[in-house]
Parts: C-alpha cells; sequence; structure tokens
C-alpha cells in the first residue's frame, strides 16, 4: 500500500510515494494544469504508474487558496459587521508599505465596500450586551444580501471573541433568508481581540468557502471515479495537514499549503538525521524562501500578512521571502551601481540563455558562464551559452568589469541578498546562525547553498535526496495537526484557576473532537499547551509552553519563569518590573503518522556517481571538477571541492575547500568550514 | 547654511562595483538591524508598536550613510544630533565605549521627547565611524503628559539634555541615569528602553567593525565615501530633470493655541541645473504656542519631502543632502531658537511644510506631482479616570486622514502622513484597557478632495469616555481641506465634535454649525462619563479637473459610499439615478458639457468641496469666509 505526496506549485505538480511494505519510493513531476489544477493531480499520478487504488493515504498540498485570494477570483461575498466598524478590513493600521513612494496603493479591499454592511449591536470587552442586537436591522441586512444574490457571507462584530451570542443570532437571521449560503463567524474563525486580523481572516474564510469547496468536491470525485478508496488530506499552512472535510470548513488554513511541505521535509531531516536546528531555504526562480526548524517543527507566526495589511491570525509557519531567484536580473541603476534582483525574468521570457528574447543578465545567465550549470540541463532543455555571454558582456562594460567578473559578481551579491535574509529572520526571532545547518532546497538552492552558510558562518549545508520534489516529500511525513486558541486576558497574579482550567479542558476536547473526525487511534494522539502571554502595558505577545494537566497555584511560578526564558529568547531580553499576564490560551493536538523509513529507490541503479568532469570558474580561476550524478549517490560516499552534483531537477555547487559526506539517507552532507 | 556633506569628487567610483554593492547593501541592512533589535527589545508602546524611531550610521566626518527612518521626520535631524555631540566633546576626546546622549532642541534635537543617542565606533583604536540612535519617549516630563502642555516656554515641555556623556567605555553613568529616570512619568520604560538604544548602537558597531576585518578598512572607508557619492550623483539627475525656475508655494498651521490668525509658511524652490534652494523668506516669524520648528526638525521636513519626488530608491544618506541649500530667516518659526516651544514641530509642522513645498513642485513638475495629503497627525492624548477605582488610565491615537491623488490614480485613504508611518489604535485593545468604547472608526464619505484622480478619504473617529476624561490634540487643515493640483478640488475641513449623553452636538475645534470657527488645539479639553468625542479627519486633494473623471470610476464611487450621489452631480457631473444606481448618460453629458462651458469662460470655477452640502448626516460643511 502507497503513501503519496502531492505537490501543486506554480509550474510543477510533483509527486513523492513510498510503499509501506516494501519501502521502495517513487517520484514523478508534470506541469502543473492551471485551467483546473486537480486534472494536474490526476495526471501526475498516472505518470507515476502508481495502482491508484493500492494508495491508502493522499497528502495534497496546493496553492488553489492562495491564488484564488490573490486574484480575488471568487464569487462576490458579503460582510457584516457592528456599525462604525464597516471599513475595518479596508483602513487596516493605516501604514504604507514604501516609505517614500508618492503613487502607492493599498491592496484592493478582500470584499468591497459595497457589499458591506452594519447593523446596530453592542458589546464590551468583557462579553457584555451594551447595546443588544437591532434584529428589524438585521433582517433588512439579510434581504439587501439575498436581494444582491451574494452566496457567502462573513459576520464579525466588535468584542465578539468575548461572546458568541450576536454573531450566532445574526448568522441564525441570515440563515433564515438564505439557507444555501456560507456563513463565516469571527468567534468560531479566530476569537482572539484586536479587531482587524479577526475580521479579515472571516473575511478571507468567507470567500474561500465556496471556491474551496468546489475544488476539494471535484478532487474527491475525481480520484473515487479512477478507483481511489484511501484518505485524502490537505497540508495545512501551520505544518501539519487535515482532512479534507475539515479543510472544505477551514480553507484559510491553508494559505501557505504549498511552502509548509518543504519545511515538513526539513524537519522531517532535522529528526532522522540529528540537526536539531536548521534553516529551510527553497530557492526558485522568483523568490528564496527561509524558515527555522527547531526540534523538528517549523517556528510559526501569528503576524502573518498575505498582502500588504491583509493579516491571516491563524497560526502559519513563518516563512519569509525575498525577491531572489535563478531568474534575477541584474541591472545597473541610475547612480551606477550593480544591482541583483528583486524584478525577475520569470520562465517567460526567462533567463537570456533559454533563448526566448530575454536579454538581460540573469543569476541563471551567470552560473551558465561560470560552468557551474550544465548547458543542456541533462538533455531536457538546451540552454543558450552566446547568449548568456552577450547579456554579462553587456551589462560588465557598464560598470568596467570583464564577463567572468561581472558573472562572479552576480552571483555574489545575490548570495550576500540571501544571506541577509537569514540574518533577519534569525534575529528577529532571537537565533543565532552559527547554531544551525542550512537545509538548501528549490531548482536553484543547492547551486548558491555554500556561499550562503559562508557568508553567515554557517559550518554545514545538507542538500535532501529528494530536493527536487521537497514538497511532496515534506506531505508524506506529516502529522495530523490543529491548533486551537482562545481568548483570556488575565494577570498571572490572581488568575482565576478554575476558568483557566476549564478553557484548557474545552480546547482539549475541541482538539480531540477534530482528531476523531479523522478515525485515529487514542495512541496516536498527542496534546500540548500554550498560551500568549505579555508583559502588563506591552502590547505584544510572546508564545509560552504551559504544563498539561490540572494547573493550581504551585504552577504559577513555573508558568512566570518559562514567560519570561521566552520573552528573552525571541527578544533578548526579560523584566521582572513588569508583572506578566496572560492573552489567549492554546492547545496543539497532533495525530501521530508513520514517516518514511530509509527509502530504496524503484529505479536504483549501481552505476558510477561520477559522471565526468568540467571545468568551472571560482574566485577568478578555472578549475577542472568533476561532475557527480546526484541519483547515485550512495550512503559512505566521500567528495572534496570544487565539485558538482547534478540532479534531475537543480544541481549542487561545492567550492573548493568544502568536503562532503552521503549520509545512510542519501543526503549530501557539505562542511563549508 | 548647507548641511554641506560632500564630496571629494563624483568621479566614478574606484571601488569595484561588486564590493561596492555589497558595502552598499551592508550599511543598509546595518541600520535596518539597528531598528529590527530597537523595535524588539524596547519596553514602550510608542517604540515598539508605534515605530516612533530611526537608526544611522555616519562616516569618520560625520556624513550620513544609510538611515531606516522609520519616521521620515528623522531624517536629516539626526546629522545635527552628531554633530552637537562632536562639538560639545570634540572628536578627539571620544574613546571607544562612550554613547552621548541628547535631546535639546537647540542642540542637536528636535522637540523634547525625540532622544538621540550617538556613539562613535572604533576599528583597531582608529575612528571609523558613528552610530546613531533615535526614539519618540513617551514622558520626559514637563506640564503634562507626553510633554504635551502647549506652553509658552520649553521648560514646560519636559527634561531639557544638552549633549551628555551617558556611557563611557561601555558602563552607563548613574548619575546622569537616575536623573532621567527621575523626571518622567513612566520611569518604568527608562531601563529598558536605553538598553534597547544601546542594544542597537552596538550592533551597528559590530558589523562594521566586522566589514572592516572581512574586506579591509580602507576598502570600508572607501566604500563610506563612494556611497554618498552614489546618491549625490542619483539626487543631482533628479534635480536636473526638474526645469530651472522659481516656483512656490504656500500652507499654513490653522493656529498655535495662541493665535486666531493661521501661522503661514512661504517656500521658494529655485532650481538651477542640478541644485535647489529651498528658501523659507517670508514665512511668519516664530510663535508663542507650541509649534515653532528648530532648524534641525525643518532639514528634516525639507529632505523628506523632497525625497518622495527626488529619486526614492537612492540610499538616504548625506549625498542628498549636498545638492540642497536651505535659506532660514533668523526671525522664522521654522528656525526656532531658546525658549520658543517646540513640541508640536514634528506631528504638525514638519507636514505643513510638506504639503507647501509639494504645491510649490505642482508647480514645477505637474505631471509628476500628487496633491498634498491631509497633512496631519491628528495625534491626541486622553487621560480617563476609571469610573470604579478612580485609576488614571493614560492613552493616545492618531487617526490619519487621507493622501493626494496621484498622475496615476486616486490616493490612499487612512494612511499616516508622509512625516511617519505609525499604526492607529485598535477598538479592541482600546476598550480592554482602558474605560472608553470606540464607537466608530470608519471612512468618512464624501471627504476627499474631487479630482480626475480624486484623494483618498479621510475617517471618523467617535469615542465615548465612561470616566471623568481630559483630552489634548493639536491639529489643523480645519479653517481649510487638503488643496489639489492640476485643477483637482480641495477636500472639507477636519472638525473636533463633543456629543453629550443626550445626542447634542457642540463643535469644540473648527467650523461650528453657525460660521465661528473655533482653535483646533485642545489642551486637556474636558469630558463628562457618557460624553463622545467625534473626530472627522480629511481625505487628500485632488489631482485633476473632476469634470474629466472616468464615468464608470464615478459610478463605482457611488456604489461603494465612497461619494453621494449629490456629490457625483454636482462636482463629477454625473448624473446617477438614485432608485437603480445607474447613469443617465444624455444628462450626464450635457452637465459636463455645460460645466466645461462654464469653466472655460471662467464664469465659474469648480465648486469646492468645501463649500457643498454634501452629507446630510454629518451636517454642513461651511465655506471659508474670505
Amino acid at each position: 500500500m502507497w503513501r503519496v505526496g502531492i505537490d501543486v506549485g506554480g509550474t510543477f505538480t510533483d509527486l513523492f510515494a513510498w510503499e509501506e511494505e516494501t519501502g521502495q519510493s517513487v517520484t514523478a513531476k508534470v506541469l502543473t494544469t492551471k485551467e483546473d489544477r486537480a486534472l494536474g493531480v490526476l495526471q501526475v499520478i498516472a505518470q507515476a504508474r502508481l495502482p491508484i487504488e493500492r494508495i491508502t493515504t493522499l497528502i495534497h498540498g496546493s496553492t488553489t487558496a492562495t491564488n484564488a485570494l490573490i486574484e480575488r477570483s471568487y464569487p462576490p461575498a458579503a460582510m457584516v459587521t457592528t456599525e462604525g466598524f464597516r471599513d475595518t478590513i479596508e483602513i487596516g493600521r493605516q501604514r504604507r508599505q514604501h516609505l517614500y513612494d508618492p503613487y502607492q496603493t493599498k491592496p484592493k479591499p478582500i470584499i468591497p465596500r459595497r457589499y458591506r454592511f452594519t447593523v446596530p449591536e453592542r458589546l464590551s470587552a468583557q462579553g457584555t450586551v451594551l447595546k443588544p442586537l437591532d434584529e428589524e436591522a438585521a433582517r433588512r441586512v439579510a434581504d439587501r444580501i439575498a436581494e444582491l444574490g451574494l452566496g457567502s457571507v462573513a459576520v464579525a462584530f466588535i468584542n465578539a471573541y468575548a461572546n458568541p451570542l450576536h454573531e450566532q443570532r445574526m448568522r441564525e437571521i441570515l440563515q433564515a433568508r438564505l439557507p444555501h449560503a456560507y456563513i463565516a463567524l469571527s468567534s468560531e474563525t479566530r476569537p482572539k481581540f484586536r479587531e482587524l486580523g479577526r475580521f479579515m481572516t472571516t473575511a478571507i474564510r468567507a470567500v474561500l468557502l465556496p471556491v474551496m469547496s468546489a475544488y476539494f468536491d471535484r478532487l474527491s470525485t475525481m480520484l473515487a471515479e479512477q478507483g481511489f478508496r484511501g484518505s485524502l488530506f490537505v497540508i495545512k499552512s501551520n505544518g501539519g495537514m487535515m482532512g479534507v472535510e475539515l479543510a472544505k470548513q477551514r480553507p484559510e488554513e491553508l494559505i501557505e499549503s504549498g511552502p509548509a511541505g518543504g519545511v515538513a521535509y526539513a524537519a522531517y531531516l532535522s529528526v532522522r538525521a540529528g540537526f536539531p536546528r536548521a534553516i529551510h531555504t527553497d530557492m526558485g526562480g522568483t523568490s528564496f524562501d527561509t524558515s527555522i526548524v527547531e526540534d523538528g517543527r517549523g517556528l510559526v507566526t501569528r503576524e502573518y500578512e498575505v498582502e500588504w495589511e491583509v493579516p491571516v491570525i491563524t497560526p502559519m509557519l513563518d516563512i519569509r521571502s525575498v525577491g531572489a531567484g535563478g531568474g534575477s536580473i541584474a541591472w545597473v541603476d541610475q547612480g551606477g551601481a550593480l544591482r541583483v534582483g528583486p524584478q525577475s525574468a520569470g520562465a517567460d521570457p526567462g533567463p537570456a540563455c533559454y533563448g526566448r528574447g530575454g536579454t538581460e543578465a540573469t543569476v541563471t545567465d551567470a552560473n551558465l558562464l561560470l560552468g557551474r550549470l550544465e548547458p543542456t540541463l541533462g538533455g531536457k532543455f538546451p540552454l543558450d551559452r552566446g547568449a548568456a555571454e552577450e547579456a554579462i558582456v553587456r551589462l560588465g562594460r557598464r560598470v568596467g568589469l570583464d564577463p567572468l567578473r561581472t558573472a562572479e559578481g552576480i552571483l555574489r551579491i545575490t548570495c550576500e541578498n540571501m544571506a541577509q535574509a537569514i540574518k533577519m529572520v534569525l534575529i528577529d526571532r532571537g537565533r543565532d546562525p552559527r547554531d544551525f545547518v542550512l537545509v538548501s532546497f528549490g531548482g536553484a538552492g543547492p547551486m548558491h547553498a555554500c556561499f550562503i552558510a559562508r557568508a553567515l558562518g554557517i559550518p554545514r549545508v545538507v542538500v535532501p535526496a529528494y530536493a527536487g520534489v521537497a514538497s511532496a516529500f515534506g506531505a508524506t511525513a506529516m502529522d495530523i495537526r490543529h491548533d486551537l486558541e482562545t481568548f483570556f486576558y488575565a494577570p498571572v497574579a490572581g488568575v482565576d484557576l478554575a476558568r483557566l482550567n476549564y478553557l484548557y479542558e474545552q480546547l482539549e476536547a475541541q482538539g480531540r473532537g477534530l482528531l476523531a473526525q479523522e478515525d485515529l487511534p487514542p495512541d496516536r494522539i498527542s496534546l500540548s499547551r500554550s498560551a500568549q502571554m505579555r508583559y502588563i502595558g506591552q502590547s505584544y505577545e510572546v508564545e509560552t509552553p504551559i504544563p498539561v494537566g490540572p494547573l493550581t497555584a504551585a504552577s504559577l511560578p513555573q508558568i512566570v519563569q518559562n514567560f519570561h526564558d521566552a520573552h528573552r529568547r525571541e527578544y533578548g531580553v526579560a523584566s521582572a518590573q513588569f508583572a506578566p499576564a496572560f492573552v489567549s490560551l492554546g492547545v496543539t493536538v497532533i495525530g501521530h503518522n508513520d514517516k518514511p523509513p530509509i527509502l530504496q529507490r524503484t529505479a536504483a541503479s549501481a552505476r558510477d556517481p561520477r559522471k565526468g568532469e568540467r571545468r568551472v570558474y571560482f574566485a577568478g580561476h578555472w578549475l577542472d571538477t568533476p561532475v557527480y550524478d546526484g541519483q547515485g549517490l550512495r550512503p559512505g560516499l566521500a567528495l572534496r571541492g570544487p565539485a558538482i552534483v547534478e540532479y534531475a531537477h537543480s544541481c549542487a555547487v561545492l567550492p573548493p575547500d568544502t568536503a562532503a559526506a552521503v549520509d545512510e539517507w542519501e543526503n549530501l552532507i557539505i562542511t563549508v568550514g | 547654511m548647507a548641511l554641506s556633506a560632500m564630496p571629494d569628487s563624483l568621479q566614478q567610483p574606484t571601488l569595484d562595483p561588486v564590493t561596492f554593492e555589497v558595502l552598499r547593501s551592508l550599511f543598509e541592512y546595518t541600520c535596518a538591524r539597528m531598528s529590527q533589535i530597537l523595535q524588539k527589545t524596547s519596553f514602550s508602546p510608542i517604540l515598539y508598536d508605534m515605530v516612533d524611531f530611526s537608526n544611522a550610521i555616519y562616516d569618520a566626518e560625520l556624513r550620513l550613510l544609510g538611515q531606516t527612518a522609520n519616521c521620515p521626520v528623522h531624517l536629516a535631524a539626526m546629522q545635527f544630533s552628531a554633530r552637537a555631540t562632536t562639538k560639545r566633546f570634540g572628536v578627539q576626546s571620544l574613546q571607544e565605549g562612550d554613547v552621548i546622549v541628547l535631546n535639546d532642541p537647540y542642540e542637536g534635537g528636535t522637540h523634547i521627547n525625540d532622544i538621540t543617542f550617538t556613539m562613535p565606533i572604533f576599528f583597531r583604536g582608529r575612528l571609523l565611524g558613528f552610530a546613531v540612535s533615535r526614539g519618540h519617549w513617551t514622558d520626559l516630563g514637563g506640564g503634562a503628559a507626553g510633554g504635551q502642555a502647549f506652553g509658552t516656554h520649553i521648560a514646560a515641555e519636559g527634561l531639557r539634555l544638552p549633549p551628555l556623556k551617558l556611557c563611557e567605555r561601555y558602563t552607563i553613568n548613574d548619575d546622569l541615569f537616575r536623573i532621567i529616570t527621575n523626571n518622567t512619568r513612566t520611569p518604568q520604560y527608562v531601563e529598558g528602553d536605553i538598553q534597547a538604544h544601546l542594544g542597537a548602537l552596538r550592533a551597528a558597531e559590530a558589523e562594521l567593525q566586522r566589514a572592516a576585518e572581512r574586506y579591509g578598512e580602507e576598502t570600508v572607508r572607501l566604500a563610506m565615501r563612494e556611497v554618498i557619492a552614489y546618491t549625490e550623483r542619483m539626487t543631482r539627475q533628479a534635480i536636473a530633470a526638474i526645469p530651472d525656475g522659481i516656483y512656490e508655494g504656500e500652507d499654513y498651521a490653522d493656529t498655535d493655541g495662541f493665535s486666531d490668525d493661521p501661522i503661514r509658511i512661504r517656500v521658494k524652490l529655485i532650481v538651477t541645473g542640478d541644485e535647489m534652494t529651498v528658501d523659507f523668506t517670508g514665512s511668519d516669524p516664530m510663535v508663542t504656542g507650541a509649534i515653532n520648528s528648530p532648524m534641525a526638525n525643518t532639514y528634516s521636513a525639507v529632505y523628506y519631502s523632497l525625497k518622495f519626488f527626488l529619486n526614492p530608491d537612492a540610499p538616504a544618506n548625506g549625498g542628498m543632502f549636498a545638492p540642497i541649500k536651505v535659506i532660514l530667516p533668523d526671525d522664522c518659526w521654522l528656525n526656532a531658537k531658546w525658549p520658543a516651544p517646540t513640541i508640536g514641530c514634528t506631528t504638525l509642522t514638519s507636514s505643513k511644510i510638506t504639503s507647501a513645498m509639494w504645491q510649490a513642485l505642482a508647480k514645477a513638475i505637474p505631471q509628476r506631482v500628487t496633491a498634498p495629503t491631509f497633512a496631519e497627525c491628528n495625534w491626541f492624548v486622553c487621560a480617563v479616570k476609571d469610573p470604579r477605582g478612580g485609576q488614571l488610565s493614560v492613552f493616545s491615537d492618531l487617526p490619519a486622514g487621507g493622501w493626494g491623488g496621484t498622475p496615476y490614480g486616486d490616493g490612499m485613504s487612512v494612511t499616516m502622513d508622509p512625516l511617519g508611518n505609525c499604526m492607529n489604535l485598535p477598538a479592541e485593545t482600546a476598550e480592554l484597557l482602558f474605560p472608553v468604547v470606540y464607537e466608530a472608526f470608519e471612512l468618512r464619505p464624501d471627504s476627499a478632495g474631487a479630482g480626475k484622480h480624486r484623494g483618498g478619504l479621510g475617517a471618523r473617529l467617535q469615542i465615548r469616555f465612561l470616566g471623568e476624561a481630559e483630552l489634548s490634540m493639536e491639529t489643523a487643515r480645519t479653517r481649510e481641506g487638503s488643496p489639489g493640483v492640476n485643477g483637482g478640488g480641495r477636500s472639507p475641513v477636519q472638525r473636533l465634535t463633543k456629543i453629550d449623553g443626550s445626542g447634542t452636538r457642540e463643535t469644540i475645534g473648527g467650523w461650528t454649525e453657525d460660521g465661528q470657527w473655533k482653535k483646533c488645539l485642545l489642551a486637556a479639553y474636558r469630558f463628562a462619563p457618557g460624553e463622545r468625542f467625534l473626530f472627522e479627519s480629511t481625505g487628500g486633494g485632488g489631482w485633476g479637473n473632476p469634470l474629466e473623471r472616468d464615468v464608470a470610476r464615478v459610478l463605482d464611487d457611488v456604489l461603494d459610499e465612497y461619494i453621494s450621489i449629490e456629490a457625483a452631480r454636482e462636482v463629477y457631473g454625473v448624473v446617477v439615478d438614485p432608485v437603480t444606481l445607474k447613469v443617465d448618460a444624455e444628462a450626464t453629458q450635457a452637465l459636463r458639457t455645460e460645466r466645461l462651458q462654464k469653466d472655460a469662460n471662467g464664469l465659474a470655477q469648480q465648486t469646492p468641496l468645501a463649500a457643498q452640502p454634501l452629507h446630510p448626516v454629518w451636517g454642513q460643511v461651511q465655506a471659508v469666509p474670505e
């Protein structure tokens, strides 16, 4: 029986699968079918020649939700808020994205003002009723929404995190008039305080409900028609997964579904191969993503923004992106400086060497000119070295450098940019780069990983065996995970312990309930608690671990200590001058899955990994450099730089003065020194 | 006086372009990292939440290398701080680990609450440069919380520190520390915030020393010179693209709290080749109230205002100062001297300087300039007593207004003015922590200047106080709204209103219903429990003739209720049926033709929005008496 991970990305749909009985594995890749992404899922299964009826578990990652959101391609939806707060999702926090751009605009509202309605009602911050819901007015709003033919509605009232009553009544009134509408309540979506995040997340749920329901229904039907009888799971933004029925109800949790698979792979490696702290990096054609993995888990943030001032407050992996990729364009700015990115030539026209009309020098052109990239991409796609050279010569002339130094310069600048992006992430989360290994994914990643690591003082780089299908591999290594939260503002001193225990028990019951829907045996379930806490007088929170089981007065000193420690780690400081308070409580429930074992490749052969030699330019010199076949690397093999390792969809560059070994999972571990 | 920063030469760089780019981006990164550390480790909300701070690095000759002006109003001012520091102590006497603190508005500062820390950076015993960190501190004493005493003497605004050594060899001077701690209403923030500033300075020190280690000291010094020359080249190119000439602009503050007359800025931009002179001759003399701007603040306003249109992508460094000279009359409210109070200079005065300069630019580069913004900070501070315990809470908020229309589209609605980039206070945070109910924070329809590209909208903020409250606020744009450019309209005025328990409205700042104008500067204005404060901010000015606005976009604005059906007809000449909400194409065509004809005949310049009774709910917006 097979466990299958499928990641539908912007360009490719990737598959990775392993057979539970034999440990055999298979990978496949097809072009993403943009008109209907579900078609590509079937195509990639067919290409992998997997017997669909022998698939027990299919785990699916997809950018469908993100794309629908960013392109605003969803059926028009309505929003109902407390009077006075019709425009919260349009005003945001009144900041601008670019400090000095006089022409900038803000993203288009998720739901336009003409479809946003208000009703008289008001709750206090403590959840008491200051003004009852005006049911007459509520019915008029329902009538208006029906008249307009809007099929989904976000309901978000001020202070509803403290009391869901008015929102629930509003839903009844809407349902009476609109029996088939999708309705999202802010008190159910994420009952957390600060209106912008909760309102926006609720609006996002409302607009995605019809889109994702239709998509998953279509996919389930198509799979069933082909004979699929296993369980279908979906990758969540928090680095875990959930069953497809739940995914239809919680579509806002799918925003980072794509990249989350890669982080799961890095997390799996960190546990299996024994590096507790890893920096996950993924460099593709246009962007460079990075995130932190610790103790087998990606770090999570609650401050994610889909676009400028469009926050999603559901816990998401803290993945940061900068505009650096293989297609990044090198250019000379008005002041005469050589710059790289963030503009990218993308896939079309692409780098100059693609021969599709691109004339500007890119990172890929530089790699080709220096011999680091093989000019036929393994026979799959012939690159035009002449065009690359021409573009780089032209650029070099403008800054007074010969072509080779220009090419090396482009790579050096782009690697420094990526190194700075990593430093900002690490420092932002209070971590030191030297404690980490760098895990490199993406088509352009392993070509630059050693240079980035050197710039940061990171001693080791890992190029994973299945880097070409990282997200799909990661999908098969995932657990089911739900993060539940409830608001609870209380200074630790004098906290109502009975209430605290009651709320945790409630959250845990909710979490068990969600897992029960996935048919998991109890011995595969684990629970952990946390609290968002802050110093009184501050306005940001720090995630603090909380012990499981009944909490007593004796538990509190430990909780306070945990908070100080967490605060010191994230922010570098802690202060006994300020008393701490709880702001919200969280419970994470995990349903543990089987992880891929040491795998056998189905197409394995005992061929010699060394497949030739070519001249590669490093630090001002052409060096004879051995070239290895990444598919042929077997445990125990040792390499020395300079060397090139070519994989199906990427290649690793080992500069001089590096050494590498292949571990038992066929990962390439490079010591940068 | 020019902030002459300049160039040994404007020749092509002699550093290889790759090393140059690596170090250029390292200088930028160094400042970004300073700000990241300051924001993350500070304890006072105004720093970590409102991001009212900036960080910068300088070369050994005190030329700005790079800056994260999280607050643009700090842009040039920090250079004055660094120079005041070396002037007082002499470069020779400074040692590794020294940190000089100051906030004196007349000796390198701007207003009392902006406190600046300067640290020399050494490499192997030789001075390599300076790091400077500036933040707005919540309170440094004075006659009212946050220095907002609105008095007539600087002494009322808090503790005034000349350049003083806070640290010697990395050790804090305990005497000075205790003086500062003793002179604030928020002593609990002092230690944490000082440590945060020092952390930012140490980060810059470490980055520059590491760079000198890795690339060589001389290479780093060379890169410092070249990065400044690089910005100067870009700035000169941008100035050269403006036609030579003298361009005048004007704006004003409504009052300084004492004056019934506006306080005026008159500015001339004199463009000659690739240089520009900004001349404030003719602006009003120093005033009694707290809106005087010290030279450092005025310079900041000049440079950040121009940066929007003079190559915003060039790194903010000393290179942009050299080709731009500033002329300030000796007795001028934009050149404050002891003992003039200055607390409002950053939040109020700088935005008026921007507006005057953008109106001057509109004459120079009409096709590139945008219309002025609401040009305010609208910053208010509230002290509210808890109705049960009697405990006093103090909080502040700054409801933004709209930006002006641009050559490419409409301005942004409810966005912090160019001078800063602070966030508002969420209603749910306010209600959780303070005895208030935020009853509304929403767009204010018909609040934008009309235009082919209209301004962004202003907001309507309404707060109900549950206990006795005192509110202090200084604002403007209550006499007239934001001006338009290229034929665009003016926005309606801002207004401050008190609503009592029975719903009766009283204008407490701006135009009243019966045509009186009331001073828009409130010092500790009292509200009884149950009373409400309503503030209506204004939108940005319009860009281009509203009669040329695309009819479909006017209809969209009506459907989204950004504008009323009346405004669509009266101001945009678009007739929309109130029942079907469809455009009457024929009537629109006729109306627009007639109105354009009138315009051409000079019979009626377009009716300013400010003169229109536009919104039935919020009453008539008053015309401005001549």
